[in-house]
C-alpha cells in the first residue's frame, strides 16, 4: 500500500461518489421501507402504528413458510448447477478448442434477453399441449409432460431456464479469472506428468477460489431474490407450489395492500440472506481478502 | 500429435457443437416462431420450420407501435447507466482494493446489502422520493437507481486487487497523489474489467422492466422491454408477435455486445503481456 | 488520457441527445384542445378495439383530446397504487369494478353524483345492476364501461356429430353431454381451465363461485365477514368440478387458460366456459360452428361470475369542474359508442346501445347479452383478492388432486376466515 497517514481521507474520498447515489436512491427507501415495517398501512390511507404486530403475524402464516422454503429449493438446485455449469463453460472457452469463440458467444447470449423474452420463450417451450419439448418427446412415443402443471416438474422447469438464461454470466466471470492463472504452471504440471483432468483439478480450481466465492455469494443472493421467471411461468402454481417469497411479498404489498405486512416479510429475508453471505464469506472468503 | 488424440480432438469437437447446437436452439426457435403466423404456432399439426414465413409480425410490431422511439429510448437510458456506474463505481472499487480506510468494511457490507433487499419493498419510498425531485415520468428516474451496482464493484475491486502495488509505489515515489495514481495508472490499466461492468450495466439497464414501467406516464417514454410487454393482450397470448418483439428488442444489446467484445479480448491480451 | 478523452466525447454526445429528448417533453402548452390524459390496461386484441374507440373520439372533438397510455393488466394496479401515493394519477382511468374498493375508502377516486347532476349525464341510460355496483356508501365513484360474465361456449358441429340435439340445462345432462361427445367424437367434453401456469387462470373459481349463487348460496356472508360456501351449495359445486375431471374425465386435469382457449378455437372442445371476451378471438377462427350463451343454471338458477371494466376520475385538490366536465364528455363518449368496444366481446352497459341495431349486428354478441342479468359481481370487501387468488390455489389443488370434497372445504373456510380477519 502507498504509505501515508492520508488512508482514511482518500478511502471515503474515492467512496463519496457512490455514496451520494447510494444515500439518495438506496439507504433512503431501505430505511423508509424497514420503518413501515412496524406500520399497518394500505400505502393510501394514513399508516397505523403496530409495533411488532407484522413480524408476530409472520412466524405463523404458513404461507410465508411455504413461499420462503420454495425459494430455498430454487436456490439449492441453481446455485450448485450455475457454478458447475458456468465452470464448464469457462473451461471450454479457456481451452484450445477452434470453437472457443463460438461457445462464449452462445453461452452468454442469453444473458442478453430480458426477463420476461426468456420466461415467456420457455414458457411457450414447455407448454403442454403445443410446445417444442413435449413435441419433441413425442416422437420417441413419451406422453406429454405437464412442464409447467405438475408438481413436480414445475420448480425444474423454471431452474432449467434459469440455468440457459444466467449461466452464461457465471461463464464470464470465470473465464476471466482463469486467464489470470499464469499459463507457466499449466506447463511445467505438464513436464511433470499431470493430465487434463488433474490439471483442473490441482490448479484450475484452486486458483480460482476466490472468482468461485465471489461468484457463489453473488449467486446465492440473486437466487434468494427470484421472482419474475417462476412468476411469468408458472404464476407460482400449480396451486401455489412454486410461490416464490418474493412473488409473495409483492403481492402482498401490492394486491392485497398490506404494505407494513410486505415490508416486515422483505427485512425477514434480508437477514436471512445477510446472514447467509456473512456466513459464507468469513467460511471462505477471508483468504482470498488478503 | 498422435492419432488416437487426434480422434480424440475430432470426438470432443463434434460433441462440443451438439451441445452449442443444442444451447443455441431456442433462440432459433424465438425467431422461427417470430416468421410463422400465429395460426401455425398453436395448431395440432406441429410444424418445425415456418411454412409459410411471414415479415407480418415485424410489420405489425413496427406499425402498430412506436417501437424504435422505445429503443432509442432505451439506448438512452442504458447508455447513461452505463456511463454513470462507471464514474460512481469504480472510485470506490479502487478504495475497497487498494485504500485502507476506517470503515471500510462496514462500507463494503452497506454495499452488498444494496443488493439483498427485494426491490418489491423499495418500490413505494422510492417513487415518492422521485416523485418529490420531479423526476417521474423522466428519463432521469430510470437509470439513476441502477447506477449504484454492486456487482460492477465487486468485478472491478477484484480486478484492481490484481494489479501489482509496485506500480503504485513507484508512481506515489515519483509524487503523484492518489488521484493522479488512480486516474493515470490504474485506469488504463482496468480496460478489461470497465469492459465488462460496462456490458453488465447496460444490459442490466436495458432489461429492467418493473421500475421503468411504473416510473413512465408516457407510451413515448417507454423503453423497450415496457413497450414490447403491451404486446402481450389482455387475455390469451399471441406468442408469434411477442416473440418478434423479443428479438426486435434484443438486436440492439447483441450489436452493443459484439461490439464491446472485441474490446474484451484486446483487454485481456494486453494484460497477458504485461502479466 | 484516450479513454477519458473518448468519454467525454460521448458524454458531449449524450448531453445533445438529452436535449433532444428535453424538446420533445416539453410540448407546448399554448391554446389548443383541452387534453384529458388517462391509463388503461388494454393490450393486444381489446387493446385495439378500445384504441379505436379513442381515435374516433379525437377525430370527431376539436375542442378535447383525450390521451391514452396503456399498461399491461399484470402491472397495472402497481403502478396506479404508486401514482395515487403520490398524487400523480392522470384524468381519467380504467379500474375493475372488483378494483375499486382498493381506492375509495382513501378518497382517492372523485365522487361523481353533483358533477353528473350539473352535467345531464345520461344515467337512466345505464343498466342498473353494474351501474350500482360503482356506489359505495351512497355515492357513485365509476361509471362502468362494461360488464364481462363468464358464459358458455359450444362448437354446435360436434353436437351434431354426437347426435346431441339440445343445449344441456342441468349439471347432469351437462355431464351426460361430455360423455357423449368424448364417446361418439373423441374429443374433450367439457373444457374448464384448472391450473395457473403462464396465465393465472381462474375460471374454476369463477364456476365454483356461480353454482353456488345458483344454488341461492352467497360466497361470504352478508356482512362479508366470514365464509359462507362450506355448506350443501359449496358441497355439490365442488364435487361436481371434481368429478368432470377424476370421475368422469370430461376434463383434463392441469389444462391450462391457453390450452382451454385452443383447444375450442381449433374444434377440440365441445362445452367451454370462459369469460365473454373469449368471443373476439374465437371469431376469428375460421370454420368455427359456435354458439355463445350465459351459463345455463346447471344447479338452479341462472347466475355467473361477472366482473366489469368501469371508469373513474380521480380526486384531486382544487379540482376543475369544467375539467370534471371534460372528463365526463369522454366517459359519455367511450360508454355511448359500447358496440365498438363490443367488438372484443364485453357486454355494454348501456341500455341504447344494448338495443342498437350496430350491436345487434355484431354475430354473438345478442346471444349472450342477457348474462348482464344474472351476472353476479364478487363481494365488495378489500378481502377479496387475496381470497379469490388463495381459493384458486386450493381448489386447484382439489380438482387436480381429488382431495375429499368436505376436507376442500373445511380446509378453504378456515383460510378464508383467517385472511378476513387480517384486514
Amino acid at each position: 500500500m502507498i504509505p501515508g497517514n492520508k488512508d482514511n481521507r482518500d478511502g471515503w474520498l474515492f467512496s463519496i461518489p457512490f455514496l451520494l447515489v447510494f444515500v439518495l436512491f438506496m439507504l433512503y427507501p431501505l430505511v423508509y421501507g424497514f420503518v413501515i415495517s412496524f406500520f399497518k398501512w394500505n400505502v393510501l390511507s394514513d399508516k397505523v402504528f403496530a409495533g411488532f404486530q407484522n413480524y408476530i403475524s409472520l412466524f405463523s402464516d404458513e404461507k410465508f413458510y411455504t413461499s420462503l422454503w420454495h425459494t430455498v429449493e430454487f436456490v439449492l438446485i441453481t446455485t450448485p448447477v450455475l457454478l458447475v455449469i458456468g465452470f464448464l463453460m469457462a473451461l471450454i472457452t479457456t481451452s484450445k478448442s477452434p470453437l472457443k469463440k463460438v461457445a462464449e458467444n452462445v453461452f452468454f447470449i442469453p444473458y442478453i434477453f430480458s426477463m420476461t423474452v426468456v420466461s415467456t420463450l420457455w414458457a411457450w417451450i414447455f407448454q403442454k399441449q403445443y410446445g417444442l419439448l413435449n413435441k419433441v418427446i413425442g416422437l420417441v412415443g413419451i406422453q406429454p409432460v405437464g412442464w409447467l402443471t405438475d408438481p413436480n416438474w414445475a420448480m425444474w422447469s423454471v431452474c432449467i431456464a434459469t440455468f440457459w438464461w444466467t449461466a452464461g454470466f457465471n461463464m464470464i466471470l470465470m473465464s476471466a479469472g482463469i486467464k489470470q492463472i499464469s499459463s507457466e504452471i499449466y506447463e511445467s504440471a505438464m513436464i511433470d506428468g499431470a493430465n487434463y483432468r488433474q490439471s483442473v483439478f490441482r490448479i484450475t480450481i484452486p486458483l480460482l477460489k476466490p472468482t468461485i466465492v465471489l461468484c457463489l455469494i453473488l449467486q446465492i443472493i440473486a437466487s434468494f431474490n427470484v421472482f419474475g421467471q417462476v412468476y411469468v411461468m408458472t404464476g407460482g402454481g400449480p396451486f401455489g407450489k412454486t410461490r416464490t417469497i418474493i412473488q409473495y411479498i409483492y403481492e402482498t404489498g401490492f394486491s392485497y395492500f398490506k404494505m407494513g405486512y410486505s415490508a416486515a416479510m422483505s427485512y425477514i429475508l434480508f437477514f436471512i440472506i445477510m446472514i447467509v453471505s456473512v456466513v459464507q464469506y468469513i467460511s471462505l472468503g477471508r483468504k482470498s481478502n488478503e | 500429435m498422435n492419432s488416437t488424440s487426434k480422434t480424440k480432438r475430432i470426438i470432443y469437437a463434434f460433441l462440443l457443437s451438439l451441445l452449442l447446437l443444442l444451447w443455441f436452439f431456442p433462440f432459433v426457435w424465438m425467431v422461427f416462431t417470430s416468421l410463422k403466423i400465429e395460426n401455425e404456432v398453436v395448431t395440432k399439426v406441429f410444424h418445425f420450420f415456418p411454412q409459410n414465413p411471414t415479415l407480418a409480425n415485424y410489420i405489425k410490431a413496427f406499425s402498430s407501435s412506436k417501437i424504435l422511439r422505445w429503443m432509442l429510448n432505451s439506448a438512452f437510458t442504458s447508455a447513461m447507466a452505463m456511463i454513470l456506474t462507471l464514474v460512481v463505481d469504480a472510485p470506490i472499487a479502487y478504495a475497497f482494493a487498494k485504500i485502507r480506510f476506517k470503515g471500510r468494511n462496514i462500507l463494503f457490507w452497506a454495499v452488498m446489502a444494496g443488493m439483498m433487499v427485494p426491490f418489491q419493498v423499495l418500490i413505494i419510498p422510492l417513487y415518492l422520493q422521485f416523485n418529490s425531485y420531479g423526476l417521474i415520468n423522466t428519463m432521469s428516474a430510470v437509470y439513476l437507481p441502477r447506477i449504484a451496482l454492486p456487482i460492477g464493484i465487486f468485478i472491478m475491486k477484484q480486478f484492481f486487487e490484481g494489479i501489482p502495488d509496485a506500480l503504485e509505489e513507484a508512481a506515489f515515489i515519483d509524487g503523484a497523489s492518489r488521484f493522479r495514481i488512480f486516474s493515470s495508472v490504474i485506469l488504463p490499466l482496468g480496460k478489461t474489467a470497465f469492459a465488462t461492468v460496462t456490458i453488465l450495466s447496460f444490459i442490466n439497464c436495458w432489461n429492467d422492466f418493473l421500475w421503468p414501467l411504473i416510473v413512465m406516464n408516457d407510451t413515448d417514454k417507454y423503453t423497450i422491454t415496457v413497450g414490447i410487454a403491451n404486446f402481450q393482450g389482455t387475455h390469451g397470448t399471441q406468442y408469434s408477435l411477442i416473440m418478434s418483439g423479443a428479438v426486435i428488442a434484443c438486436i440492439p444489446q447483441f450489436i452493443f455486445y459484439l461490439f464491446f467484445r472485441k474490446k474484451i479480448i484486446a483487454g485481456i491480451a494486453m494484460t497477458g503481456i504485461k502479466g | 488520457m484516450k479513454s477519458l478523452k473518448r468519454i467525454a466525447i460521448v458524454m458531449l454526445v449524450l448531453c445533445c441527445m438529452t436535449s433532444l429528448f428535453a424538446q420533445g417533453a416539453s410540448e407546448a402548452k399554448t391554446s389548443g384542445p383541452r387534453i384529458v390524459t388517462f391509463w388503461s390496461l388494454f393490450t393486444g386484441g381489446d387493446g385495439e378495439f378500445f384504441d379505436a374507440i379513442i381515435d374516433e373520439f379525437n377525430k370527431t372533438h376539436t375542442d378535447i383530446q383525450l390521451k391514452n397510455d396503456t399498461v399491461k393488466f399484470d402491472d397495472y394496479y402497481t403502478k396506479l397504487t404508486a401514482a395515487f401515493a403520490a398524487g400523480n394519477a392522470p384524468d381519467m382511468i380504467v379500474c375493475h369494478q372488483g378494483n375499486l374498493l382498493n381506492y375509495v375508502p382513501s378518497g382517492q377516486l372523485l365522487a361523481l353524483d353533483e358533477y353528473l347532476k350539473a352535467d345531464n349525464f345520461p344515467v337512466s341510460d345505464f343498466v342498473a345492476a353494474p351501474y350500482d355496483a360503482c356506489r359505495f356508501d351512497g355515492k357513485q365513484y365509476a361509471i362502468p364501461l362494461d360488464v364481462h360474465p363468464i358464459i358458455m361456449y359450444v362448437n354446435m358441429d360436434l353436437l351434431e356429430k354426437a347426435g346431441i340435439k339440445e343445449i344441456p340445462q342441468t349439471m347432469d345432462e351437462l355431464i351426460a353431454d361430455g360423455l357423449k361427445i368424448q364417446e361418439k367424437t373423441g374429443k374433450m367434453g367439457i373444457d374448464i381451465d384448472n391450473t395457473t401456469a403462464v396465465y393465472k387462470a381462474y375460471t374454476l373459481t369463477r364456476l365454483f363461485f356461480s353454482f353456488i349463487y345458483q344454488q341461492g348460496g352467497t360466497f361470504l356472508t352478508a356482512d362479508n365477514k366470514a365464509a359462507n360456501f362450506n355448506n350443501q351449495y359449496g358441497y355439490k359445486a365442488l364435487q361436481a368440478l371434481q368429478d368432470m375431471v377424476q370421475k368422469y374425465k370430461t376434463t383434463p386435469a392441469g389444462l391450462d387458460y391457453d390450452t382451454a382457449m385452443n383447444e375450442f378455437k381449433l374444434g377440440d372442445a365441445a362445452f367451454y366456459f370462459n369469460g365473454v371476451w373469449a368471443t373476439g378471438t374465437l371469431e376469428q377462427q375460421a370454420g368455427l360452428n359456435f354458439i355463445a350463451i350465459p351459463v345455463p343454471g346447471f344447479m338452479g338458477k341462472p347466475a355467473a361470475w361477472s366482473g366489469s371494466h368501469t371508469l373513474a376520475i380521480p380526486a384531486k385538490a382544487n379540482i376543475d369542474p369544467e375539467h370534471v366536465k371534460d372528463i365526463l364528455t369522454a366517459i359519455d363518449f367511450i360508454t355511448g359508442h359500447g358496440e365498438m368496444w363490443a367488438k372484443a366481446g364485453h357486454v355494454p352497459t348501456r341500455i341504447s346501445v344494448q338495443n342498437s341495431k350496430a350491436f345487434a349486428d355484431l354475430p354473438y354478441r345478442k346471444g349472450y347479452a342477457d348474462s348482464a342479468a344474472s351476472a353476479v359481481a364478487p363481494p365488495t370487501t378489500a378481502a377479496w383478492d387475496e381470497i379469490y387468488g388463495t381459493c384458486s390455489d386450493l381448489l386447484e389443488y382439489a380438482v387436480v388432486n381429488g382431495q375429499p370434497i368436505q376436507e376442500a372445504l373445511d380446509l378453504m373456510e378456515t383460510t378464508v376466515n383467517k385472511i378476513i380477519a387480517t384486514y
